[in-house]
């Protein structure tokens, strides 16, 4: 009984995301419908997406597109993480680090990593990494935050145990404090996965030769809209599917984590 | 005669100092633990208990005065003492078999031996079957089983527990007190038992030490060798030493 309530609610629920998603659509053929819309319909923006993997733009297939700005994100947020996890994991665990390094953080934290563009420009030119650069500034406040949180609000308890069963110094810190602190850094990863997304589409609209973000700059260029749309749906749909893939890796990392399900 | 005794605590104080002022937690406690003794440190809430505890422990570093161990003094951490903590503390990303081998682990115990025993511990304290669950997976009263498998296997001399059968439902407690009591005669241990619950300090105790309000000063201490184990808490000798306790014991009225 209980089950099968359960499972008509999760239907119901899985229904009402479809009616939504199918909302969106509908609202989508009416707009583009009438002799002066300017808006592509679903059609001709699906037609549009079949005519490009034939006649691919700078060499290159949608896939192709998607798979170098996605490898601009990832490059940039392995770096921001590197780095990021373990100077969040000191600035939270030393209260000398943290004196160091918390001002310098809080002043750059606000500037939004677009206003970085015209300085990384001149410094590293305007290509590949110059984007990882602005990923990475892009990622790695969202990284330290998020870590330096979590290790500073450690669970005390944990910390006791800790100690009290041996463990010293860096062990104290890999076994005890960094589990601890683990809900909280992957927060702050995936609050860097979809900030490095948006920030690598944005700098590739300025100035690239491929990404995903240099199609909707090409189609606004050429007044092709149906190139924006495809390349539009292409960033949403991409970076809603890594939001998920995320969620489940992190529920696979933690099976001991109740909050996940 | 500091060496006669297993653990000796020396004129110990505790004073906590903040912006505004100092204040006196432990106020010259001193107590001598006989080997394998079970001692009840009996208080009223917010008395100092723990502080105490945490300072036997190595966890905490006292104002004034001194622990001996064996007759000689100690510390900070020592391997040769194991907590359970109040509140549970078990490591929610390990599995009830890693929480328990944690101080093997730290000790650099072969992972074999380690296991087995874990094992072993696990048996004594009746969760054998329970050992790849994860902490949230246990009831209150199966957590603070792990808790005292997990100081066992450590392999201490001395065992603290700060009130850990305290966030237990009565009858859990119940039945939690009788399990400790096997399980130390099984395994005989030195163990410092904290409470604030009387009934719970006299079915236990070999000796109490009762402690008074803030600042803790040790108040009196009662001897109970001669009341026969399994103790029956509706029994006349057993409510005389419980009312004698409680006319002496401060009430916790806040502050």
């Amino acid at each position: 009984m209980k089950k099968h309530t359960f499972i008509l609610r999760n239907f119901l629920l899985n229904l009402l995301s479809f009616l939504s998603l199918g909302l969106l659509v509908l609202l989508w053929i009416v707009g583009s419908s009438g002799e002066a819309s300017i808006l592509p319909s679903p059609y001709e923006v699906w037609t549009k997406f079949l005519a490009l993997s034939e006649d691919p733009i700078a060499g290159m297939s949608m896939l192709g597109h998607s798979l170098q700005s996605l490898r601009r994100v990832f490059v940039g947020l392995l770096a921001a993480t590197v780095v990021g996890i373990p100077l969040g994991t000191m600035i939270g665990w030393s209260e000398r680090f943290r004196a160091i390094f918390q001002p310098v953080f809080e002043i750059i934290r606000p500037i939004p990593p677009l206003a970085w563009v015209p300085l990384i420009s001149i410094w590293c030119g305007v290509f590949e990494f110059s984007k990882y650069i602005l990923v990475f500034i892009g990622t790695f406040s969202a990284i330290v935050v998020n870590t330096y949180a979590g290790v500073n609000l450690a669970n005390r308890d944990n910390i006791a145990v800790g100690r009290m069963f041996g463990a010293r110094g860096v062990r104290l810190i890999t076994d005890i404090v960094f589990p601890s602190a683990l809900p909280s850094i992957m927060a702050g990863l995936k609050t860097a996965l979809t900030t490095g997304w948006g920030v690598v589409l944005a700098a590739e609209m300025i100035s690239a030769n491929y990404g995903l973000g240099m199609l909707v700059t090409r189609g606004s260029d050429s007044n092709d809209i149906q190139l924006v749309l495809v390349a539009m749906l292409l960033i949403g749909l991409i970076g809603a599917l890594m939001s998920t893939a995320f969620t489940i890796l992190e529920r696979r990392l933690s099976p001991w984590r109740t909050d996940l399900n | 005669m500091a060496d006669r005794f297993k653990l000796s605590v020396k004129n110990l104080s505790k004073a906590f100092v903040t912006k505004k002022d100092d204040t006196l937690v432990i106020d010259d406690i001193s107590m001598d633990v006989r080997e394998n003794e079970f001692l009840v440190i009996l208080g009223p809430g917010q008395c100092g208990k723990t502080v105490l505890l945490n300072m036997v422990a190595g966890l905490l570093k006292p104002t004034l005065g001194e622990i001996y161990m064996d007759g000689e003094k100690v510390s900070g951490l020592d391997k040769r003492v194991r907590m359970v903590f109040q509140k549970l503390a078990l490591l929610p990303w390990l599995t009830v078999s890693k929480n328990v081998q944690i101080g093997m682990k730290y000790a650099k115990v072969p992972k074999e031996q380690r296991e087995r025993v874990a094992q072993h511990y696990i048996d004594l304290v009746g969760l054998q079957g329970f050992e790849r669950s994860y902490p949230h997976q246990l009831s209150g009263g199966m957590k603070q089983r792990v808790g005292i498998a997990r100081a066992y296997a450590s392999a201490p001399e001395v065992l603290l527990m700060d009130e850990p059968f305290g966030q237990l439902d009565a009858q859990t407690r119940y039945s939690m007190e009788d399990e400790i009591l096997k399980i130390w005669d099984k395994d005989k241990r030195t163990i410092l038992f904290v409470t604030n619950n009387i009934e719970e300090a006299v079915y236990l105790a070999d000796r109490i030490v009762l402690l008074s309000k803030r600042p803790a000063k040790v108040k009196d201490v009662f001897d109970l060798t001669g009341l026969p184990r399994p103790r029956d808490n509706l029994s006349e000798e057993f409510l005389r030493i419980r009312q004698e306790i409680a006319d002496q014991m401060d009430l916790d009225l806040g502050q």
